[in-house]
């Protein structure tokens, strides 16, 4: 029978590759031009934007959109207003070059956005603790409304360095807040033992967070896959291409890959799932013992 | 409102099988065989998923749909290593999967793999088929990925509980990723012919491989006498154990409507909701 199978598989692919007639590709989705609608200083260092257009795709809690700048930067930033109102509402805090130009625009300005996209779904199953530190506050916000909205059971712990510097202070809902200015004490206390923890802020808040939850019913946002630690420089050579590319320190061989091409394959960014495997290395995570390594395959 | 939006991400899970027993549907050899042939297509099918989509890669030209292609390449590599290493347990505990995983690996390597003395037109040609395929293969696997979230006869039939959510948490990525493959093709080529004629070709060929390999996993299974017949595969249809095959056959239907999109198979946010509360999903951040 797979004798049979396979003689029809051939025959179908030479059909196919010889007859398949003219393929008619899509096109691609357009990106969505945003005008500045309005622009506010919302906390010590923090300006809120909101961007409006003809008919914005709905968005949910947890959705980021995607910038792109005059400069060529890309930047992704949350959406931290309301989802039922017409515009998009960001929160951006100055911490280098993006983030200044963001807080450049004036009202009025045209930008290049995409998405919104979810990588921080909130499944709005109770009981909840939210953990924002500082900016992280942005995808927690309406995250925060929502589980009001629908009557769940949560708490907010809101960790920043003073008041002055925390935004949306005043737009939190009535309910169980813990404002916490300064580090120091636990984060979930008395949290019930079952229930799921959204958190987003610095990469120590989420060390804290997990060590106390031990791993568990934890959701956190991850732009960016964890740094890396301990690194050390290395070259890597691609012997296809023929070329060799520095790799520094804090970055990995697939950041440096993907500058020079930009199709490589890669999923996971953590090492766990292969998608970037290279002649067995996974090049997302694994680094050299000495100071070079070979790809033969790339 | 469903989230239809999500950024795909795939999850370091794992599973121990230490105290898997045989018929892992409580009394239900067939049911559990049935479900069984899942473990011996996926892990080879799906790491030809991965192959093919890492060839596509260089040829989107779309930056959402590339970061939706590289989530779900991530996603089927996670779901061919959980599927085999439930082949490792059955080897261990003397029923040998080898013969039939042989001949899938002939399938997904030899007919479906790259062919030889292809023009580069052709190659490129040859691979868009492959996908289109891919997206025939993922409307079945959206459908039953769908059938197995709402399926509340297994929980009722007391299923090994690391099996259900091994299941559950396949066919909740299932769900959250089942337009990508079909994104994929429309992007590449979105003419219906192509659409139509991969699944007219994908739908028998599966059928007839899963009934080959249940009847392979009752044959092989020394512990049970019971055979596979279609009477029994029918009752465990009515007591809800097995989808109905009158159901996946008015799916296969819904693929030829001419407004179709994988989107109106399932729901976004009940699988967001199981992976929120699954075992497994939970333990892999």
């Amino acid at each position: 029978m797979l004798s049979g199978l396979t003689k029809f598989g051939d025959f179908y692919d030479a059909a196919v590759t010889r007859f398949g007639g003219r393929t008619r590709p899509g096109t691609a989705r357009d990106s969505l031009w945003l005008n500045v609608v309005e622009r506010s200083q919302v906390a010590d260092g923090v300006v809120s934007l909101r961007f409006g257009g003809a008919t914005l795709p709905a968005w949910q809690p947890g959705c980021h959109i995607d910038l792109h700048l005059p400069s060529g930067l890309r930047r992704q930033y949350s959406l931290c207003g309301d989802p039922a109102e017409s515009t998009y509402r960001i929160a951006v805090r100055e911490v280098g070059a993006g983030s200044r130009e963001v807080q450049a625009l004036r009202v009025g300005d045209r930008i290049q956005v995409r998405g919104p996209r979810n990588a921080f779904p909130f499944a709005g199953l109770g009981p909840i603790v939210f953990v924002a530190g500082g900016i992280g506050i942005t995808p927690i916000l309406p995250m925060v409304h929502a589980a009001a909205g629908r009557g769940l059971d949560w708490r907010l712990v809101y960790c920043g360095r003073s008041t002055k510097a925390m935004p949306f202070l005043d737009e939190l809902p009535i309910g169980r807040v813990d404002i916490r200015i300064g580090r120091g004490g636990p984060l979930l206390g008395d949290a019930h033992p079952r229930g799921a923890v959204y958190c987003c802020g610095p990469a120590s808040m989420l060390g804290q967070v997990r060590t106390e939850f031990s791993s568990r019913w934890l959701h956190f946002e991850r732009f960016s896959p964890p740094p890396v630690v301990d690194g050390r420089p290395f070259t890597v050579e691609l012997r296809r291409s023929g070329v060799s590319l520095d790799v520094p320190a804090d970055r990995s061989a697939l950041d440096v890959i993907r500058d020079f091409r930009p199709s490589v394959a890669y999923s996971c960014r953590q090492g766990f799932c292969g998608t970037c495997d290279v002649g067995g290395v996974r090049i997302c995570v694994d680094r050299p013992t000495g100071d070079r390594l070979v790809l033969e395959e790339l | 409102m469903e989230p239809d939006n999500l950024v795909l991400q795939p999850r370091d899970v794992q599973f121990d099988w230490s105290t898997l027993p045989m018929h892992w549907v409580p009394d239900e050899p067939v049911a559990t065989h049935v479900m069984n042939v899942l473990h011996l297509l996926l892990p080879e099918g799906e790491r030809w998923f991965v192959r093919t989509f890492q060839q596509v890669v260089p040829m989107i030209s779309d930056d959402t749909l590339r970061e939706d292609v590289l989530g779900f390449i991530g996603q089927e590599a996670m779901h061919a290593e959980a599927h085999s290493e439930v082949l490792d347990h059955l080897l261990a505990n003397g029923l040998d999967p080898r013969p039939f995983t042989r001949q899938m690996e002939h399938v997904f390597r030899r007919i479906l793999g790259p062919k030889p003395g292809l023009t580069e037109e052709q190659a490129r040609e040859q691979l868009i088929e492959r996908v289109a395929i891919v997206a025939a293969v993922e409307h079945f696997t959206a459908y039953l990925g769908d059938w197995m979230l709402n399926a509340d006869a297994l929980d009722r039939a007391g299923i090994h509980p690391v099996m259900l959510d091994l299941l559950r948490w396949h066919a909740a990525e299932e769900v959250e990723h089942r337009s990508v493959a079909y994104d994929l093709m429309c992007h590449l080529d979105r003419r219906y012919v192509r659409r139509a004629r991969t699944m007219l070709l994908v739908a028998p060929v599966l059928f007839w491989l899963w009934v080959r390999g249940a009847r392979f996993m009752v044959h092989a299974d020394k512990t049970t006498r019971v055979r596979l017949t279609w009477r029994e595969a029918m009752r465990a249809g009515r007591r809800g154990l097995l989808p109905k095959l009158s159901e996946i056959f008015r799916a296969f239907l819904r693929y030829f409507h001419p407004a179709y999109h994988p989107k109106q198979e399932g729901s976004t946010s009940q699988a967001i909701a199981y992976l929120a509360a699954s075992p497994a999903a939970r333990e892999a951040h």
